[in-house]
């Protein structure tokens, strides 16, 4: 309509004028879309590299419990592998791991250290998550006369603590699954990157050894973890297979949401204090894991949020201002259109017009060169021995942006531009028109 | 038939702690289609005049009736409906809107109405802003704005929008003072071409007597009074 065409004209008057204020509320989206996007891409990131480290999106633990002992271990898992198929879950790969808390003692120093034992001629993605300052994977599969994998990659954290080199055999102490105390020796064949976030990594060493450490029997193991092939489907596929394991196996009741709750904390929990015989299965997932990255991304959205609201509430000053000045420069035009007909009512669209369009020019404007600086920065490879690495695909920051997020910003940069420029277009709508046009 | 009825009409402004008497009682009427002059030495009080009769402004006592309606205690909405449907403006120093060219800017009052125009009353309006454009001359003009013209185009341009919505009465508080006085012959002699044309009632307020001559209806004020008020008989050829 004429209107819009005027207010985009008006808003030309003053180029000057207007680039400032656009530039300003095109700055603020950039920064908040910028947060947004890098915040959006955080917990698919951060999944990625977690379910590489962790070797699943959905795991299954087994605990064996008579009287009051409790050993953790999967004797068989037909069933679970069974229903897996009849569920037609889609998997891509199913992982099988122990682990135990270990003691290592070298040197005088002693530290402790989940080690986590993996197939590794099966495992291959994980070489690629792992990423070594030091040393090779190629020995971690070499025998020793008796035929056992003795190979341990430690983090460069603990590494450096125990002051241990690749090469150095060491000793760790650690309880049999029975609870009896059991000794064996390792020899450090790799030292990887500490990422530095979330903890430290856990060490790594072959499946058979620590089976055999913890008194396994060859075959058995503790955790199932199961790839799906897509992230972002977990919980669609985790549901009916916990509900149909549910009717055949004793499965650990999951929490049901309970405010601040950690289920995987929970699930742990029931082990102990519940009343219980025989073999019950835990099942988490990924997501259960990630529920504290859920957390610090919603921090960083209302965060931005929060930014955008300071930085626009600044800006609003700016707007207001300027269009008490535009009313001023206009009075003579405010009172022309008014004795030619135009009603009260229209004299106000008409401002907030071009508001409107000066803050939907600056918010596209700002959303572009977010978006350009998105590109630019997904260029730099920041390698994958960056200490953010657990943030990053491959060493690449990406980013995803969630259109809602994007018309969110927009709405609250658009309403708060109206809402500056409300008072000052509601008082040019209201001059006399004589004295609008004796000015 | 009185197009325009003044009874007994006072204006004052509040002056500081004092007030100006800008109007005094002043009374008249104007005949439909009259060519008419409002007269008088500055500070006479012919813009408050124009003012009171173009509804932009309300008088302090007395009425005023436009087209049969009383104008007093109308609410603001139906106040400017009554502009923009009976009254056009022409403004001493033009009033054009700078960011519309020739044609927009005639056409500006045409969007004003309430109701969206259908498609061939589109096309009628379009075709009758041409024939306006066409008789104030400025057919090479059209896509110019305001900026790129002369003072007597740009009072030109002025005349056509003050006619885009047909309107009964045109008010004009000395439009050719900002013109030089060749210019401003033209002007007032356009104005009273279209005047004669139109039928439309064309009300001009000036200081300088020679232009005076023209109208059919001469009202002159001193000190806020009426000091003469003569009408010739038109010949007119209804
Ligand atoms: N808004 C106002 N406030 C105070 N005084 C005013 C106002 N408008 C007009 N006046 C005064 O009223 C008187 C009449 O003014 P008006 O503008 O009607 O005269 P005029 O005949 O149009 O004069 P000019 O030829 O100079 O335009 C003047 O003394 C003027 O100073
Ligand atoms: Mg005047």
């Amino acid at each position: 309509m004429q209107y819009i065409l005027i207010a985009l004209r008006n808003l030309s008057r003053q180029r000057r004028r207007t680039f400032m204020l656009g530039g300003a509320i095109a700055f603020g989206i950039m920064v908040v879309t910028l947060i947004n996007g890098f915040a959006g891409s955080f917990v698919d990131n951060v999944g990625e590299n977690f379910s590489q480290l962790l070797a699943g999106h959905i795991f299954v633990e087994g605990v064996e419990k008579t009287g009051t002992r409790e050993v953790r271990v999967i004797r068989d898992d037909d069933v679970l592998t069974h229903t897996l198929e009849e569920q037609q879950i889609p998997t891509r790969f199913i992982s099988r791991r122990s682990n135990f808390d270990a003691e290592i003692v070298f040197q005088g120093n002693t530290i402790r250290q989940n080690i986590v034992g993996a197939d590794w001629t099966r495992e291959e993605f994980l070489r690629e998550r792992l990423n070594l300052v030091e040393g090779s994977f190629d020995e971690l599969t070499t025998e020793n006369e008796l035929g056992q994998r003795q190979g341990l990659i430690l983090s460069k954290g603990i590494a450096d603590r125990l002051r241990a080199q690749v090469g150095d055999t060491l000793t760790l102490r650690m309880r049999t699954v029975n609870g009896q105390q059991n000794i064996g020796d390792f020899r450090l064949v790799a030292i990887s990157y500490d990422p530095g976030l979330f903890g430290s990594l856990s060490g790594y060493a072959d499946l058979a050894y620590v089976n055999q450490l913890i008194g396994l029997q060859p075959g058995e193991y503790q955790t199932l973890g199961i790839f799906v092939d897509s992230i972002s489907q977990i919980d669609t596929y985790f549901e009916p297979y916990y509900q149909t394991l549910e009717n055949r196996v004793q499965v650990f009741p999951r929490n049901q949401g309970e405010e601040g709750q950690n289920q995987v904390e929970a699930l742990f929990r029931a082990a102990e204090e519940d009343n219980w015989e025989g073999v019950r299965y835990r099942l988490y997932t990924l997501n259960d894991v990630l529920e504290q990255v859920q957390q610090i991304v919603d921090l960083l959205n209302n965060a931005s949020l929060i930014i955008l609201l300071v930085l626009f509430f600044i800006i609003m000053v700016g707007i207001t201002n300027t269009f008490r000045m535009i009313m001023i420069e206009r009075v003579k035009e405010i009172g022309t259109v008014r004795a030619l007909g135009m009603q009260r009512h229209d004299v106000m669209v008409l401002f907030l017009l071009e508001a409107f369009f000066l803050a939907l020019g600056g918010a596209l404007l700002g959303l572009a060169l977010a978006g350009i600086t998105m590109f630019i920065l997904g260029l730099i490879n920041l390698g994958l021995d960056s200490a953010i690495y657990i943030l990053l695909k491959n060493g690449y920051l990406t980013f995803l942006l969630s259109p809602w997020q994007v018309l969110l910003n927009f709405s609250v940069v658009i309403g708060l531009t109206l809402a500056a420029a409300y008072v000052p277009s509601r008082k040019a709508a209201y001059l006399s028109p004589v004295d609008a046009l004796r000015a | 038939m009185a197009i325009v009825e003044v009874t007994d009409v006072k204006k004052t402004y509040p002056l500081g702690k004092t007030e100006v008497h800008a109007v005094k009682g002043v009374s008249f009427s104007i005949e439909k289609g009259d060519f008419i002059s409002i007269a008088g030495p500055s500070g006479s009080g012919k813009s408050t005049i124009l003012n009171l009769i173009g509804c932009i402004d309300v008088p302090t006592e007395g009425t005023v009736v436009i087209n049969g309606q009383q104008t007093s205690g109308l609410k603001d909405r139906e106040i400017t409906e009554l502009r923009h449907q009976v009254i056009g403006f022409i403004f001493q120093s033009f009033n054009l809107v700078p960011v519309l060219n020739v044609y927009e800017n005639i056409e500006f009052p045409l969007l004003l109405g309430r109701k969206r125009p259908t498609k061939s009353e589109h096309a009628q309006a379009r075709e009758y802003i041409d024939h306006l454009i066409e008789e104030v001359g400025l057919s090479n003009w059209r896509k110019h704005r305001p900026n790129e013209l002369s003072g007597g185009q740009r009072q030109r341009v002025a005349i056509a929008r003050a006619l885009a919505v047909r309107p009964q009465i045109v008010l004009a508080d000395e439009p050719t003072a900002n013109l030089d006085s060749k210019t401003g012959e033209d002007i007032i002699g356009l104005m009273k071409k279209i005047n004669s044309e139109l039928e439309t009632t064309f009300i001009f307020s000036t200081h300088d007597s020679s232009i005076v001559s023209i109208a059919d209806h001469v009202i002159r004020l001193k000190d806020g009074l009426v000091t003469e008020n003569f009408r010739k008989e038109r010949t007119t050829t209804r």
